[in-house]
């Protein structure tokens, strides 16, 4: 007698097909009917499935219990979608906060409502070029409203192809071509990121624990810097604030990551480019951004629209490093020169400057409102408010 | 709507579980159509009208055919649904590539002709759905199919949201038998299907996105010269990346389908495990090698003609197999690639196939690893922008940039190895039987504990919606 195996394994292998002439009812769908079925491979699934959701479940329940006891808590990813989101409550005369992560962690929204009138539109981002986002409202003919453009020279003035450039660019791309599908997952993972504090891309994930094994690199590998770990919350305005764990410039966090900073903002030039070669493609890209953010200032301002410039408190040795490598006289000051639009430094006035960063980049959530507070005199003299 | 997207997973329950509440059949079937439209909609609804016209055309012109008497009226109703469906891919996907062509062409003989830059938005999974539709006209012209009555069953053939947009290609002949009878909820079917979706998703999210696509994508848009260990780490990382992309996509599918009672076939066989490159495509992609082989090859002569015209014909299929994939010369040469791996391949067994050492198990593990190296080589055209990006990766692979950049860390190049060592090892164990086989052996505590694995593994990497590759095609 064949075994059941030998019985199943030649079923396996030619799938039940066979021709006869169709009836009637066949002919209506087509006819020789090719009829083929799947085999299910014979196993208890019922109680496979039964242990297998309790298991999960399981280790889901204690996965968001360790990285709680870990500190982390339940916030918003940034993403392209939420960024989105943001970007569709642009109106023509709205207040738009664009640029770099400073200009997200250090503005209060509320600060800002209660000085400047309007409630701003949140669109910074982490590690990214406001450049794309600046051009992308600068087209849009509705716009004349006002923008508050945070300034970091290294990522500002980042050419196309470069991460910062991407990170602009993407947003942006992802704002024009968003689909329904994009955008209802979006409000699907809204509600379930404010209640589970494991997801969090980019740090909780298990591309993100590999990243951390211990494993050394071969020498003279060029392996990119690592970004930093979670050190803010978020919320559905993109409000970010910076978490309490960080804000001690003394803790082993905040001092993480400012050692995180220093190769970040120091990368190295491509091998495959010669230096000099290299150094004129940069010069040239950075004269060409310089003329096209005048001219987007120029579309902006022509529509009765408004915009200003900041540059944000920055400490210890990033400081040290962003003062070396691309100095005020020849990023801050031709960029208000070439723009013709106002700019407020925050280290020229005695109520901003003497604000520190625990890591060197960011305020401390108390601190950012504070600065916020003080910050409006200023924003609304520059806009002429 | 990508399957490893929050909107499919609500999607897909309320769908199931409406589908299976409801009590008459033409309900159902009704609430499949509406199901797939909005999932295809969920891209870009305009073309979801687009999808309905191509296919309700096609529903005309098979029955035109059907209806036609002799073989010259039902040749020209054959050829107004072949046109209809090439032009309107050719449109969508082609334009803007036939147009740089041709100023390139009459640049040749100095004429300076600046074509508009065509601002066309491909709708996602054309080739796939346009060879869904195609292949219920081609069937009823061959006579081996008898054109539908209800234009809903056909609707529903073409667009079955499970495999609308980037497969299996399910000819209508496949799945319109299905739609006779309502088919009955069965427990151990149904959870066989969500057990392939979670390995599909698995494939993906874990495999596919997490462990390959970063090192891949760095590698391949990388403007230096790389080592060969890099080079080839980044082939490695792609040709693994691929297979789990798509096969998982496949999976996904078959096991969406299965939950709603309907059977579709298998898409990949191991491909990974191939000795020679017609058992490669017997196990890649099958639904596109058989439907170019039946629709194509076959009438072309397949093999019943002379050596030199059955190696053209090859080559013709593989070219245009190439440019089905996508509007780049870089995919017709991996197409023009693969047709002379076949060639060359039967010219091989014209002189050592009956040779008695040609099946040894040395013989065969040596033509399976030339088989899985040439299809690697082959994936660098597939995969590179263009063919300076090509020509840098393949110098890097055979070892014209010693000195070149390493830019991928020991974790990385330690994924690769792993995983690429673990695919081509379960391929070569697998090769000779199914899955459903391998699973069959499997003891009821490791089904649940590598369900468990796969299923938490999914949930750790959270995903971050990647679109699948063959979704641009």
């Amino acid at each position: 007698m064949r075994s059941f195996i030998s019985n199943f394994k030649e079923r396996l292998r030619l799938p039940r097909m066979f021709f006869r002439r169709p009836s009637r009812e066949e002919q209506i769908h087509g006819g020789p009917p090719l009829e083929f079925e799947r085999p299910i491979p014979p196993a208890p699934w019922r109680g496979i499935a039964v242990v297998i959701t309790i298991v999960v479940t399981a280790a889901t329940v204690a996965w968001e219990l360790y990285v709680r006891s870990l500190g982390y808590g339940p916030t918003l990813n940034d993403n392209e979608d939420l960024w989105t989101l943001r970007r569709r409550a642009v109106e023509p005369e709205s207040l738009v906060i664009i640029g770099d992560s400073r200009g997200w962690y250090d503005v209060d929204l509320d600060e800002f409502q209660k000085g400047l009138g309007k409630r701003p539109i949140q669109l910074a981002g982490g590690g990214m070029c406001g450049f794309p986002v600046l051009e992308d409202l600068a087209k849009d003919e509705s716009f004349h409203g006002t923008i508050i453009c945070s300034i970091v020279p290294r990522l500002f003035f980042a050419p196309p192809g470069t991460p910062p450039f991407e990170r602009g660019a993407k947003v942006v791309k992802r704002f024009h071509n968003q689909t329904p599908a994009q955008r209802a997952s979006q409000y699907l993972a809204m509600p379930l990121e404010e209640h589970v504090a494991f997801l969090k891309q980019e740090e909780l994930t298990l591309d993100d624990y590999l990243k951390n094994l211990p494993i050394p690199n071969r020498s003279g590998a060029q392996i990119s810097p690592r970004l930093p770990p979670y050190f803010g919350t978020e919320d559905r305005e993109r409000r970010s604030r910076m978490i309490e764990e960080c804000a001690n410039p003394n803790g082993e966090l905040a001092r993480r990551i400012q050692q995180i900073w220093l190769p970040l903002f120091q990368p190295l030039p491509p091998t495959y480019v010669p230096k000099d070669v290299f150094m004129k493609q940069m010069g040239e890209a950075i004269g060409k951004r310089f003329r096209d953010i005048a001219d987007a200032v120029t579309k902006i301002r022509a529509r009765g629209g408004k915009i200003v410039f900041v540059r944000f408190p920055h400490s210890g040795g990033l400081k040290e490093i962003e003062d070396r490598d691309q100095p005020r006289a020849r990023t801050w000051d031709p960029l208000l020169q070439q723009t013709g639009a106002p700019g407020i430094y925050y280290s020229d006035f005695p109520e901003l400057k003497d604000f520190q960063c625990p890591e060197w980049s960011h305020l401390s959530a108390g601190d950012s409102v504070e600065f916020s507070k003080r910050l409006v005199p200023h924003l609304r003299a520059a806009l002429k408010m | 709507m990508l399957f490893n997207s929050l909107t499919f997973i609500v999607f897909f329950v309320v769908v199931v579980a409406l589908y299976w509440s409801i009590g008459s059949w033409t309900l159902r079937k009704n609430l499949l159509v509406v199901a797939s439209y909005i999932f295809y909609g969920a891209w870009n609804p305009p073309f979801a009208a687009l999808l309905f016209s191509t296919t309700a055309m096609d529903f005309w012109l098979g029955r035109q055919i059907g209806k036609a008497k002799d073989l010259r009226a039902k040749k020209r109703w054959l050829v107004a649904s072949v046109c209809m469906n090439l032009s309107m891919l050719g449109f969508f996907k082609y334009g803007n590539f036939l147009l740089q062509n041709f100023q390139w062409l009459v640049a040749r003989v100095g004429i300076i002709y600046q074509p508009p830059h065509l601002d066309i938005l491909l709708p996602v999974g054309i080739s796939f759905y346009t060879f869904h539709s195609l292949s219920y006209t081609l069937d009823i012209y061959r006579g081996v199919l008898q054109p539908t009555r209800s234009l809903r069953d056909f609707v529903l053939a073409v667009s079955f949201f499970p495999q609308l947009v980037a497969g299996p290609i399910v000819r209508a002949g496949d799945f319109l038998p299905q739609l006779k009878h309502p088919p009955r909820l069965k427990t151990n079917q149904f959870l066989w299907g969500l057990a392939l979706m979670t390995l599909g998703l698995f494939e993906k999210t874990v495999l596919a996105d997490t462990l390959l696509s970063g090192p891949a994508d760095r590698i391949f848009g990388y403007a230096g010269p790389l080592v060969a260990v890099d080079s080839w780490a980044g082939v490695l990382a792609f040709a693994g990346q691929i297979f789990f992309d798509f096969a998982g996509y496949s999976i996904c599918a078959i096991g969406a389908a299965l939950t709603l009672g309907f059977h579709l076939k298998d898409n990949f066989r191991f491909p990974y495990a191939a000795i020679g490159f017609s058992d490669f495509w017997r196990r890649w992609h099958i639904s596109l090698s058989t439907f170019l082989r039946d629709y194509l090859y076959i009438p072309l002569g397949g093999n019943q003609v002379r050596p030199f015209h059955m190696a053209l014909n090859l080559v013709i299929v593989m070219f245009l197999g190439g440019l089905w994939h996508g509007a780049a010369w870089t995919f017709v040469v991996w197409g023009l690639l693969h047709g002379s791996y076949l060639v060359i391949e039967r010219i091989f067994r014209i002189f050592f196939e009956q040779k008695p050492w040609s099946g040894t198990l040395p013989v065969r593990l040596l033509a399976g690893f030339a088989t899985y190296s040439a299809v690697c080589i082959a994936w660098v055209f597939f995969r590179a922008a263009d063919f300076t990006i090509a020509s840098r990766m393949l110098t890097g692979m055979f070892g014209g940039h010693p000195n070149g950049d390493m830019i991928l860390s020991t974790r990385e190049l330690l994924q690769i190895g792993i995983v690429t060592a673990g695919v081509i090892g379960m391929h070569w164990t697998m090769r000779e039987e199914s899955f459903e086989t391998t699973v069959m052996r499997l003891p009821a505590w490791a089904i649940t504990a590598i369900g468990s694995v796969m299923a938490f593994a999914i949930i750790f990497t959270q995903g971050t919606s990647n679109a699948f590759i063959y979704f641009q095609f």
